[in-house]
């Protein structure tokens, strides 16, 4: 995430070979063949039939007026686990950063290190994987949705608020200390305002995630649009699917337009004449999200006594004490290494598989930025819609139509997330092109170069950079995403999941989630510092 | 004027927004929310009725959820108007969540399988079995095959080793635990098909998995096969291979917190009549000609299987 509000400024050429990215060049081609030697499973043309009729489907989605109002109800659901899910996740992001800032912890490095482990558990496990162990405790009940987004979230945006904090000039914030003020008043009145931006726009960037994010929790039984879907998943009802999915892409499309617009005016503040005014869709925006957290509270009828109440303690006690200690079970670890291994293999694929069709799509996905002929405008909104259809369709739904004509091994599971990230990632990819420095391509074009050479010379060297920054930072997410793709024969540590869960073996499940976020937390890291050698 | 204002403090940052505005917009957001959680509105996501004298009713999503909604909410009237209770019916999305949510006291009476019935029973104290359908004592599950492998229909199961094979749900008693065992009994390793077994989810998912060829063999509950056969809606491809001996299944199971009613359901269960119309309406749904009484020792041998392949701990 911290990639999209940190996008690398005009970087300055250097025209020497960097040792350290031919190393990380070569590690990655070699983890890219040996996640392949795992997918050499073939695919399944008979199976086409039946791949057919879930995309037949897509023309004929159930439009029953009954089915529709079930829809609407889901989709309100979804909107205000959105919108709370994500007020906690800021409300918990502003009193994390503190404690996530480099700044408050100076040179004690130990300190800071113990925050960034402590901030990794809960963003290590899927939200889903939140759902599920908040549904054992809580019941039926909408603070299941609420914390399962605003749990995870909460810890991504301390992380992300900190390092803006860091990134403010501090010379307000000393003068205020010199002159006397106490260090909340100094950084209340001396850090916050010139931070002020940059947390609004991200906390803005989580809510269109979190609609999401809210879609994937109804797979696991928390109420909404996902829990429809997977209603009529559950028996391959494929019309009632994609109308769930068409109303889940209206809902994405809009919180990406609305998003988009709100950050984009964020970070270019409107003047009349040379100066600062008011923006009055701002203030609208600010008072209608305002309003939206009030609705969604009433909406959901949210009791903060419930969290408390003798049931949950009651099963809470039951759930720890059932899972407490881990179990260390030989097998289970064995199986636990051979899981972890398939997932690394599925999520290495499924991100080198988005990537390269990101490349390919993000030259017609951008929008042109002058003038052009109506055929590329209607060819640009195809690709974009196509793209959002793609991230529409939650993984797990991927994972089994693709399991009709792929032979079941790593390549399905691979392939659906895949297809799930070409999604989010074409759509980065495009908007890298269109904020790319439009110089070079110009000049090409004048010297007489071919439209395409003028890409592969012009564009593409440009937004390789980020473009890859982007997928490195996606394969995090990706590894999470694998939990919920391994219900079926994708494998993976998902699949070991469900199965400990379904017969409820805490100890093992516990041994399970841990694999998993400390994967996560490797995964990261690894991310991270392939990253710095790019910039 | 608060941007002038801002000018003279000489703050380059104009406020998002005026601070009264702010403050009115706060405190009418907190109003509406104290005034909504004050009139006890009931959450479109929680249980519908808590009360005493309200029964909330689930079942294991082993069917079409709308069928599964129809056939229930036949159900909750039927009871509803019997028992002079307030009934509602709660779908839910797995098997697991079905036990978990029986746990938590979300559902208090539930259609389980035979399997989840008694991981259910285990972790809830106080639960008591109700009733099972006169076919649910003597249950069968069905092998089918992909009729690609050339498989004729035979009652040796060791064939099946070398296919890719899928189960349904994780913790089906007829698409996972009864099959496994009886592939176990024949010899067969129930992990150890190539690739490792896949578990569809549902019958359902099964016979497409199987007619698509992604596998070449799978099982699945008896009477859905028989259905799906009878509508035709199966495809030509898949065969039956063979039919499991007989075991128990499906039965409802009733949650601590409506442990009086337990006399009034059983009798209300058991008393349907076939040659009562609306009685005969409810036993079709089901696809049995009558309920009959069941204890939880009828599952003693469930429950053993289960623990034999890890499946109740």
């Amino acid at each position: 995430m911290t990639a999209l509000l940190a996008r690398p400024a005009a970087a300055v050429p250097r025209l020497r070979r960097d040792r350290r990215r031919w190393a990380w060049g070569l590690a990655a081609l070699a983890a890219v063949c040996w996640s392949a030697t795992g997918a050499l499973d073939g695919v399944n043309p008979a199976g086409a039939a039946q791949f057919g009729a879930f995309a037949a489907a897509a023309l004929s989605p159930a439009l029953d007026g009954a089915f529709l109002g079930v829809l609407a109800t889901a989709a309100l659901v979804t909107v205000a686990y959105a919108v709370l899910g994500t007020a906690l996740a800021v409300l918990l992001g502003a009193l994390g950063a503190v404690a996530a800032a480099r700044s408050t912890w100076g040179r004690r490095r130990l300190g800071r290190l113990a925050t960034r482990g402590v901030l990794a558990v809960p963003r290590g496990l899927h939200e889903a994987v939140w759902g599920l162990l908040l549904v054992n405790v809580l019941g039926l009940d909408p603070w299941v949705g609420v914390l399962a987004i605003g749990l995870p979230y909460g810890a991504v945006t301390a992380t992300v608020f900190g390092a803006l904090l860091d990134e403010v000039p501090r010379g307000p914030y000393e003068a205020l200390r010199a002159a006397g003020a106490g260090r909340l008043a100094a950084a209340l009145y001396g850090l916050l305002p010139r931070a002020a931006g940059g947390l609004l726009s991200y906390a803005c960037y989580r809510l269109e995630c979190a609609v999401r994010s809210a879609v994937v929790l109804g797979l696991v039984g928390a109420g909404g649009l996902g829990y429809q879907l997977s209603l009529s998943f559950g028996s391959l009802r494929w019309p009632q699917v994609w109308s769930a999915v068409y109303a889940l892409a209206l809902l994405c499309l809009a919180a990406d337009v609305a998003g988009r617009a709100v950050r984009r005016r964020l970070a270019a503040p409107r003047r009349r004449a040379g100066v600062l005014s008011r923006d009055r869709v701002l203030t609208a925006a600010v008072l209608g999200t305002l309003v939206a957290g009030a609705w969604s509270w009433w909406f959901l009828a949210l009791s903060p006594a419930s969290l408390v109440s003798a049931r949950a303690r009651e099963q809470a006690g039951f759930v720890l004490r059932a899972a407490w200690p881990p179990s260390a079970d030989g097998d289970l670890l064995r199986s636990v290494a051979a899981a972890a291994v398939v997932t690394v293999q599925t999520s290495v694929l499924a991100v080198v598989l988005a990537a390269v069709g990101a490349v390919l799509v993000a030259g017609v996905a951008a929008r042109p930025a002058g003038r052009c002929s109506p055929l590329r405008r209607l060819a640009g909104v195809l690709v974009r819609l196509g793209l959002l259809l793609l991230r529409a369709v939650p993984a797990p739904v991927w994972a089994l139509v693709l399991l009709f004509v792929l032979l079941p091994g790593v390549l399905p599971g691979a392939v659906a997330l895949g297809v799930y990230t070409l999604g989010v990632l074409g759509r980065l990819a495009a908007e890298a092109v269109e904020e790319a420095d439009a110089g070079p391509r110009a000049a090409l074009t004048a010297l007489g170069a071919h439209p395409a050479g003028g890409w592969l010379y012009g564009v593409a060297p440009l937004v390789a950079g980020p473009v890859l920054a982007y997928a490195l930072y996606r394969w995090e997410v990706t590894v999470r995403d694998t939990l919920l793709v391994g219900l079926l024969g994708a494998g993976g540590l998902g699949a070991l999941l469900a199965s400990e869960l379904a017969a409820f073996d805490w100890p093992a499940v516990a041994t399970v989630l841990t694999a998993t976020v400390v994967l996560t937390l490797a995964v990261d890291l690894v991310g991270d510092r392939a990253r710095r050698a790019l910039r | 004027m608060a941007g002038r204002r801002a000018l003279r403090s000489g703050s380059p940052v104009v406020p998002l927004l005026p601070r009264r505005a702010f403050l009115a917009g706060l405190t009418l957001a907190t109003l509406t929310t104290g005034a909504a959680s004050a009139c006890g509105r009931s959450s479109p996501v929680g249980r519908e009725a808590a009360g005493p004298g309200s029964l909330s009713v689930g079942a294991i999503p082993d069917q079409d959820p709308e069928v599964l909604q129809r056939l229930y909410g036949t159900v909750a009237d039927s009871l509803s108007a019997a028992l002079d209770l307030d009934v509602a019916y709660t779908p839910v999305t797995d098997y697991g969540a079905a036990v978990s949510l029986f746990r938590t006291g979300d559902l208090d009476l539930v259609w389980f399988g035979g399997l989840t019935g008694v991981q259910a029973r285990l972790q809830t104290p106080g639960a008591t079995t109700i009733a099972q359908r006169d076919v649910d004592a003597d249950f069968h599950s069905v092998f089918v095959v992909q009729s690609a492998t050339g498989l004729a229909a035979s009652d040796d199961l060791r064939p099946l080793a070398g296919l890719r094979f899928t189960y349904g749900a994780e913790t089906s008693t007829s698409g996972r635990l009864m099959p496994a065992w009886f592939l176990q009994q024949a010899g067969v390793d129930p992990q150890g098909f190539p690739g490792g077994p896949a578990f569809s989810g549902s019958h359902d998912a099964t016979l497409q998995l199987v007619a698509s060829g992604s596998y070449q063999a799978g099982v699945l509950n008896e009477q859905v096969w028989a259905a799906r056969t009878a509508e035709g809606a199966v495809d030509p491809s898949v065969v039956a291979y063979a039919r499991t001996p007989g075991y128990p299944d499906y039965h409802w199971l009733l949650g601590p917190r409506a442990a009086d009613l337990a006399g009034p359901l059983r009798d209300f269960f058991t008393g349907l009549r076939a040659d009562d119309p609306a009685d005969a309406a409810v036993l079709d749904l089901f696809g049995a000609g009558s309920f009959v009484p069941a204890r939880a020792s009828d599952y003693d041998r469930i429950e053993q299987i289960g623990r034999e392949l890890g499946l109740v701990t």
